[in-house]
Order: structure tokens, then sequence, then C-alpha cells
């Protein structure tokens, strides 16, 4: 019996594969999608318990999940296992790489943290003469991050800065800054520092997922089948045009192999999981749509950890006075913005500066009473500035497959080759110092200063590894998320971004997503697809 | 179906069978519970049986964890909370570079109590102890990366899981709900969704 030929195969239920589903059912287009995992009802999944209700009180069983710090007892089902889908990396250099898989991906889980990419990320070797221009600025994705925005309800503060962009907001009352909040903002803007609010999506009911605003609506057309459990074995080309025509896959219970035909591929697995599928499949050994040999080359995502905690004398001992302490201050990207600013590094990172947090046991060689009078003392009356600071775009930062190592399916498995470098560790040294000096003018006392960061994967932002371009030779995608190579295949996940910004990187992977959908869908209906 | 209506016992069986009925309302049982029939807890029935740690490191450790995390405020300290025991079948399970972290240090504490006062450090007295515990202690500004000089390292993991598990107790949550504090600690649990292998 010859099965259902679909126009489009999406690989994925996430942010990216539900942007997809949403824009082309819409225009009528028939889809199939196909996730590897199960779906699940958040709120019947979850419960409250006490650590001690946990076998392992709360500690979580001794190395499960070793590369995911985010992991606790309380949340080590809600990520993948390492064991079931493994991957690889040399052990001098770690790569913590954190997957989700459930019908919604990692949206289910998500901060939502929700800001837009300027330009000086878009057209940094314009601007500042570094690393290599986007396909697209500013202004292509304006239309699409805005109606990204509508549907997500991001709130945030307008502030009228190009080099952080403002959006289709909501209207959000921020209420009055705490007195520290006010101190900070003043110490910094007397550095010509902008200073902002964190820009969220509020969702709906308490969630902003692909599962409630996305994928109701595609299905609700009719046009839209999402299959759960059936895990991407590879893309399946026609050997007479080279085009794709489905793909193969394996379900997730039963092992058994199946087949299915579409007239477009769209992948959506979270960039480095499209990656991996992708040279999986097509040439063994190269894989498909690599004819620049950069498929998997180019892996990016923000440097994490870095932190300076001060304490404010006025707070200490529990006597903070109405409105001294809580409340947050964003600073957005404020390094490199001219040319020529000679600093040690490129590109930038951001800084979040939160009122009101408490001091760690590791800022005191104390213990016992002594510790806990000084904990006392702290507790609510520090201020906590971290950083989002932007990996550049490496060439030898890549991943591969490693043929020697299978999940639990069979598929080969990647191999992770991701290391940092003296730009990283300088914008570090330069975040922890300029946070100390910041806190410092403020009249605070610094408790601790650190300027390490997590091993790369950390930030759970992973992007790159098929990064789109206009020259073929140069990238995988071209500007609207289409291989150079093979015209009916489209990655509409993070895998296609040429730099990772400091900014988290959803709303960017969903406005790049409804907008290569949208051409798609035009491609489509005129017959060049 | 003639033979089922033929059949000359099913009538004569009926009205027996109702009279039971009868009986047996009148001396109904409790009805069920509501929740789970089995509802007990393992470590509200249990004692744990420490088998990991050798009696002099677990002499060490209970005297840790006396001194690193005694009871103050009303809250229970650390051996109140059952953490020597805890942790060793914590440890017991865990990879073997955190048990060698684990057993190193106890042995270490241990030794630099006899080579400073000829006793076991179980025996030492708060001052003493101190004496082998302050240089241990340093600064830990990172705390996703413990030290790197094995006595810091261990005592760094090892102050940290004896706070945490002292807080993450049911002693401390029982005595939070004596005291008519809010109880800290619990948390939204995400169940395991559809499994299908465990390696
Ligand atoms: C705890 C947490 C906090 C975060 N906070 C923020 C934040 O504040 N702001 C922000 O911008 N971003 C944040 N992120 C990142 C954000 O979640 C991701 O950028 C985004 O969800 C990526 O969407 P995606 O659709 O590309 O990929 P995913 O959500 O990973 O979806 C990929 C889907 O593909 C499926 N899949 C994988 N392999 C296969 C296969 N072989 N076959 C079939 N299906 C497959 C998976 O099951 C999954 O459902 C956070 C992530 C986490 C986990």
């Amino acid at each position: 019996m010859a099965k259902q030929e679909f126009d489009v195969l999406i690989v994925g239920s996430g942010l990216s594969g539900g942007i997809a589903a949403q824009v082309l059912t819409q225009k009528g287009i028939s889809c199939l999608m196909l996730d590897a995992g199960p779906e699940v009802n958040l709120a019947t999944n979850r419960t409250t318990k006490n650590p001690w209700e946990l076998p392992y009180r709360g500690l979580n069983k001794p190395g499960r999940l070793p590369h995911v710090v985010q992991a606790n007892e309380f949340n080590a089902n809600q990520w993948v296992d390492e064991k079931e889908v493994p991957y690889t990396h040399d052990p001098a250099s770690p790569y913590n790489w954190v997957r989700v898989r459930f019908v919604g991906g990692r949206s289910l889980f998500w901060g939502r943290q929700s800001f837009r990419m300027s330009d000086w990320e878009f057209k940094s070797a314009d601007k500042e003469g570094v690393g290599e221009n986007w396909p697209v600025s500013h202004a292509d994705l304006d239309p699409f991050y805005s109606r990204v925005e509508g549907i997500f309800r991001v709130s945030g503060r307008k502030e009228g800065k190009p080099h952080f962009p403002d959006g289709n907001f909501l209207d959000a009352d921020y209420g009055p800054d705490s007195a520290t909040v006010k101190k900070i903002t003043e110490v910094a803007q007397a550095r010509g520092i902008l200073v902002s609010k964190i820009r969220a999506s509020n969702g709906r009911n308490g969630q902003a997922s692909s599962v409630n605003l996305l994928l109701p609506d595609a299905v609700a057309t009719g046009k839209l089948q999402i299959v759960p459990n059936a895990i991407v074995r590879e893309i399946t080309v026609d050997k007479k045009t080279g085009l794709a025509n489905g793909a193969n896959f394996v379900d997730r219970h039963s092992r058994q192999e199946l087949h299915v035909k579409a007239r477009v591929v769209v992948m959506a697995a979270g960039s480095l999981e499209s990656t991996r599928i992708m040279l999986n499949s097509g040439t063994p050994g190269a894989g498909l749509a690599n004819s620049s040999g950069l498929l998997g080359r180019y892996v990016m995502d923000q440097f994490y950890g870095v932190q300076v905690v001060a304490s404010v004398p006025e707070a200490r001992g529990g006597k903070a006075a109405e409105g001294m302490m809580g409340g947050t201050a964003l600073l957005p990207r404020f390094q490199n913005l001219k040319k020529g600013e000679n600093r040690k590094f490129s590109k930038g990172y951001g800084m979040l500066i939160a009122s009101g947090g408490a001091a760690l046991p590791g800022f005191f060689t104390e213990y016992g009473e002594a510790l806990q009078q000084k904990l006392d003392l702290h507790s609510g009356a520090c201020m906590t500035a971290s950083i989002y600071g932007e990996r550049l775009a490496r060439y030898e930062n890549h991943v591969r497959i490693n043929k020697d190592v299978k999940d639990a399916w069979g598929i080969p498995v990647l191999h992770a080759e991701v290391k940092d470098s003296p730009n990283e560790y300088n914008m570090a040294k330069d975040a922890a110092d300029t946070a100390e000096d910041m806190l410092k003018a403020a009249g605070w006392d610094i408790l601790s200063k650190t300027d390490k960061f997590h091993p790369p994967g950390y930030s759970i932002h992973e992007v790159g590894s098929c990064r789109m371009g206009d020259d073929p030779k140069k990238s995988v995608l071209n500007k609207w998320n289409q291989s150079h190579d093979v015209k009916n295949l489209f990655v509409v996940d993070g895998g296609c971004f040429v730099s990772c910004g400091w900014q988290n990187s959803s709303l960017t992977i969903m406005a790049l997503a409804m907008r290569a959908s949208e051409y798609l869908a035009e491609q489509m209906r005129v017959g060049a697809v | 179906m003639q033979a089922i209506a033929a059949t000359p016992a099913v009538p004569a069986l009926v009205a027996p069978a109702l009279v039971a009925e009868q009986t047996l309302q009148a001396q109904a049982p409790p009805a069920r519970p509501a929740g789970p029939l089995a509802a007990g807890k393992r470590d509200a029935v249990g004692e744990p049986v420490p088998h990991f740690f050798t009696a002099s490191q677990l002499a060490a450790l209970h005297r840790l964890c006396e001194l690193l995390m005694p009871p103050m405020g009303g809250n229970p300290g650390a051996v109140e909370a059952g953490v020597p025991e805890f942790l060793d079948f914590h440890v017991g399970q865990s990879p073997t570079d955190r048990q060698q972290m684990y057993k190193g240090g106890l042995d270490l504490l241990n030794a630099r109590a006899t080579k400073q006062f000829g006793k076991a450090f179980a025996a030492l007295d708060a001052k003493q102890a101190d004496s082998v515990i302050r240089p241990l202690l340093v600064l830990v500004p990172w705390q996703f990366e413990l030290p790197k000089e094995p006595g810091a390292r261990f005592m760094t993991a090892a102050h940290d899981d004896i706070r945490v598990a002292t807080r993450n107790s049911r002693e401390w949550t029982q005595a939070a709900i004596a005291a008519g504090r809010r109880p800290v600690g619990a948390q939204l649990y995400f169940a395991p969704v559809d499994p299908i292998y465990r390696g």
C-alpha cells in the first residue's frame, strides 16, 4: 500500500519546528512533523515533592547526567539520557550538550529571555571590522521579530537604541526601581552604559512553548500530523535529481525502521541534532548538502559563569529599608560598539545585575556557627553581576560524526571539538574587572569575584554548524535557510547562525524560521521548490 | 440459548447468593482509603546501615558533620539529619574519583589528627579539630570547580554536601514545621515520561 506523500516533512517540534508548522499549514501546505520524543503533559507530570522524598535527598543519582550542570534530582528526567543518546569529546576539552526530547522540545523548559540581535551582530564585519556579516540584517528580520514577539507576548522596556533594538512589546509596568538598582544605574550611566530591563516571553497561562503557542494553531488547520517517538535517522535523497525525498526514521519503542515520503524537508531538530542527521545522510563521510565542507563547523554558544558579588552595607543583617533591595538591571553589550575601542577582545558581553541575593558558603573560609553568622548577615543584601559573553565563530570549533559510537537506536553520534580562545578569556577578565569596578563605585563591598566560566554548550544556546551566507563555498545555507546544494532542504533551527551574539538565541531562531517558512511557501506556490 | 434456559441449577443458586451478600453488607469492612495502600516511607521505618566507609573513616565523617553543620537556630545539625549515614550511601554509589576523594580526605583528617594530637580525628575537641580543618578551608568564588589540591578539594566538596544534605533532610522540614516556619526545599518533581531504556 503506497503511503501518503506529504508536502513538507518537519523534523522536530520545538520553537523552530513549531514556527515552520504554523506558517506552512496556514498557507494550506500539508505537513508531517516527526519528533524523537513522546508527548508530555506538564500539568500532570510534575508534582511538588520534598527533597527527602526522592531517593538521593535531592542530590541526584551519582554520575547521572555528568554534562548537564543544570540537572538536579527534581528535573533529571527532563533531559536526554546521556547513556541513551551519547556524544563524545576529548576529556581535556569538555562540551556540555543539554538536550530535551519531547514534543515541544526545549520550549517546555526555557527561561524565556527574549532579545533581538542587532546589526552589531548581523553586520559585525561592517560595524567592528570583526567576523563575518550575516546575509540578513536587523531590518530584514524586523517584521518577523515583531510577529514572533506578538505570539509570545514579549515584554520589554523600549530604549530607542539600535544596538539593543526595541520590539513589539506588551505594556509592562516595571514599577519603581529599588534604591540599589537606581544606584547601579547611575554608576553605569556615568560610564556611558545603557541600562535596561530583561525582555521576556510571557506566553499564556504560565507557558510559552511550541506546545501551547504554535502547534495547536497548526493542528487546527487540519494540515498537520505530529508523530511522536519517531527518531529520524537520515534524510533520503532521489538519486536522479539529488533532491531530498523523505526520511528514514525508527520507532523509539519497537525500533522498527520506517520511511516517509515528502516533497520538501525542513530540519528543526535543534542546531547540532539537525547537523548530525545531515552528516549521517547523503554521501558517506561527507554528509548531505555539504559541498562547502562546512557542515558541523563554527559551533558557538555564549559563555556563562563569570560572576561578581557585592554586599550592600546598609542592607546587612536584614536591615534593608523598604524599597532598598530587589529587581534587576540589564546592561546590553556595551563594548566595541564604536570602531577602534582597542580592547583586548572583539565583540562583547551583556551583564545582568540582580539585587537582593545571598552569599555562598564558598565566599568565606568559615564553618559551623561562624559561617552561618556570615551567611545570615549578607542574606538579601547582595548584588550579583553575571554576564552573557559572546564566543567567537571559529572554524576549528566543530562537531563531526563518531562512527565508533552509536546511540540506543544504532545512529552514529556526534563528537564535539569546541574550545575557548584568548578572546573569551580576555573578555571574561574584562567583564569581571568592569563589574567589580562598578559595584565598588556604588559603595558596596566585594564578597566574591571570578572570571571563570562554564565549558562550551552550557548556556544551552548552541548555534552554528550549518551556517548561512551568500557564497555557497563559505556557507551551507542561503539567506532563506535553504541548502545551497539541495534546493528542497531547509534548516530552520539555530544551525544557520553566523555568530552567536551575547543574546539568548530563541527569538532570532524563530524570526528566521518564520521568514524562511514564508519564503518556502511562496517558492512552493510558484512551483520553484 | 436453549441449553442455558433449560439449566435448572441457575435459579436455585440465586437465592443463597443474595442472602450471603446482605450478611456481608451488614458487617461491611471500612472503606478502602483514597490514597495508595503502600504509602510507607523507607527512611521513616528503617535505619540506614553504613557499609562503604571504614569504621575510622565513618567516625571522622561523623565528627566533621558535627563541626561543620551543628544544630543552629532551632534546626537539626548534620548528625541529627543522618548525614554521615546518607553520605556513606551516596558516596558509596558514586564514580570512583568521588569515592577516592572522600576516603582520601577522611584518612587525611585522621592522619593529621594523629600527627598533631596522637589520636583519631573523631576524638579531637573542637579547638584541636579546628587546627586540622582550617588549613583545608579555601575560598571558592567559582562553585562549579573544586580546588585541585586534594585536601582542599575534599573539604570543599564535603562541606557543600553536608550542608545540602542537612537542609534537604526530613528532620530539617519537621523542625521548620514544628517551629511554625515555612519549610524550604520543596520543588516540582518531573516524573519519568514513557521511559524505554536505561543504560
Ligand atoms: C533550561 C533552559 C533555559 C533556556 N533559556 C532560554 C532563554 O531564556 N532564552 C532563549 O532564547 N533560549 C533559552 N533556552 C534555549 C531554547 O530553549 C532553545 O534555543 C530553543 O528552544 C531551540 O528550539 P529548537 O526548536 O531549535 O530546538 P529544540 O527545542 O531542541 O527542539 C528540537 C526537537 O527535535 C527533536 N529531535 C531531536 N533529534 C531528532 C531526531 N533525530 N528525529 C526527530 N526529532 C528529533 C527533539 O525531540 C526536540 O523536540 C533555554 C533552554 C533550556 C533548556
